[in-house]
């Protein structure tokens, strides 16, 4: 393997802005053999993992991007001046989550799912970007459609829709529920 | 290691009072059935639509907002069980129930609730993880906390600007042709002179209704082509069009 590789796919790393995709180190490592360049990435990840360092690497919303190890966040949000970390209203998740399940779809099939006018929380998960409008659906009336965005997946950590919890992870949660209620019983 | 910020950590482990307020009507059900221990596919209506009553009745556990869709929950409930109850002319056919409708919905429904609880746990993950948060270099230095600016910011930015144009009375000439690929040409060779463009600036100085909407479709195409990036220094400002670093290498 080419001597500085890993350091090389280091830098692409941190001076990426986004997420830095495994094709984009392919490309702009034109001058190597792909498969050296993934195994350098390999060892990249490696080592970044195992140090014992303040930052650290991970796979997220498709590519590669450095982050702070989750350890320090008091520390982070201390320097940065946010006491408390905005997360989303259970409104906009369950919103969120039927979009990510069930697009491309639209407000009223939304606001079906949940049985609650849901336009107010759509507008909100458009404005953080999380999701986006993508056409207008052939149909009475022409109503806009709706997917999540990149933003979204790097939003949860997720690389693809492929990984949001599966119906098998689903069916746990509801198994377990179901226990908990059996040994509550009287 | 050991000097972890206290008043953090007592904020973050403190127990938290909080009721739990139903944000729509089929959270409520499923809280009812979760509780009553009932089966979601064989639902006793009478049950559940007493209970169901009752919580509505206390107001402060549902989101007050969102009232007329609990009552209107109530409505489907009492109606389902008038069915169930009142004679038919024709005998329901095997594996037809009022009920149908609405544990289809209660089902999926739940479906999402769990992938929420999920989901919520990898948000918690995510938020405590930090990345830096920059563009690349501009051409001028200095301009921080650049936003880029989406579609719709882009399109009522320019709706505003054709509105204003209309009390200007704007004219329309016919019989002159403008083609996007020559207007997508156009800005790309000012982009290439002056390296940034004033959207509203530059929108105003279009002659005609026309040409100006051939020169939005123009940018949208190039926005989309990611050529060129449309930013705001910061919300409610200007828009600037930057051409892209990495397309200006290309050519």
């Amino acid at each position: 393997m080419a001597p500085g590789l890993k350091d090389i796919i280091e830098s692409l790393i941190f001076v990426s802005l986004e997420p830095l995709s495994l094709e984009k180190i392919k490309a702009t490592l034109s001058d190597h053999p792909p498969e050296e360049v993934e195994q350098a990435l390999q060892e990249l990840l490696q080592t970044t993992v195992s140090a014992e360092r303040g930052i650290t690497i991970i796979q997220s919303g498709g590519g590669y991007v450095f982050t702070t190890r989750p350890e320090f966040d008091p520390w982070v949000r201390r320097f940065l001046k946010i006491d408390r970390k905005s997360k989303l209203t259970s409104a906009s998740l369950e919103t969120l989550s039927i979009v990510a399940y069930h697009q491309p779809i639209t407000l009223s099939e939304i606001s079906a799912l949940r049985n609650v006018d849901s336009s107010y929380t759509i507008k909100t998960l458009l404005e953080k970007k999380l999701v986006k409008i993508t056409g207008r659906k052939k149909s009475p009336g022409n109503p806009l459609i709706y997917r999540t965005t990149e933003r979204f997946l790097a939003y949860f950590g997720l690389n693809s829709l492929e990984e949001l919890p599966t119906e098998e992870e689903i069916a746990k949660i509801l198994g377990e529920d179901k226990t908990v209620e059996q040994a509550t019983k009287p | 290691m050991n000097d972890l910020p206290l008043r953090e950590m007592e904020a973050s482990e403190s127990y938290q009072v909080r009721l739990e307020v139903f944000e729509g009507p089929l959270d409520l059900l499923l809280f009812l059935i979760r509780k009553k221990k009932i089966d979601i596919h064989n639902i006793p209506i009478a049950v559940i639509t007493r209970e169901y009553l009752e919580y509505l009745g206390r107001e402060e556990q549902i989101n007050l907002d969102r009232e007329a869709e609990f009552v209107l929950m109530a409505a489907l409930l009492i109606h389902i069980k008038s069915q169930l109850l009142l004679p038919r002319e024709q005998p329901l056919t095997e594996g037809e129930d009022p009920r149908r409708f609405l544990v289809d919905q209660l089902v999926e429904f739940q479906k999402i609730k769990a992938a929420c609880s999920i989901l919520k746990e990898r948000e918690e993950e995510q938020l405590s993880l930090w990345t830096r948060e920059v563009l690349p270099p501009l051409p001028e230095p200095g301009e921080a906390d650049l936003v880029e600016v989406s579609l719709f910011d882009l399109a009522e930015t320019f709706f505003v600007l054709m509105k204003r144009k209309e009390a200007e009375n704007f004219r329309v000439f016919r019989g002159k042709n403008y083609s996007v690929e020559e207007k997508m040409k156009e800005i790309i060779a000012t982009l290439e002179k002056e390296s940034v463009l004033d959207f509203l600036e530059y929108f105003n100085r279009q002659e005609t209704l026309e040409e100006a909407v051939v020169s939005f479709f123009s940018l949208l195409e190039l926005i989309k082509a990611r050529l060129v990036m449309a930013v705001q220094e910061r919300l409610f400002q200007t828009i600037k069009v930057w051409l892209r670093r990495e397309s200006k290498a290309r050519q």
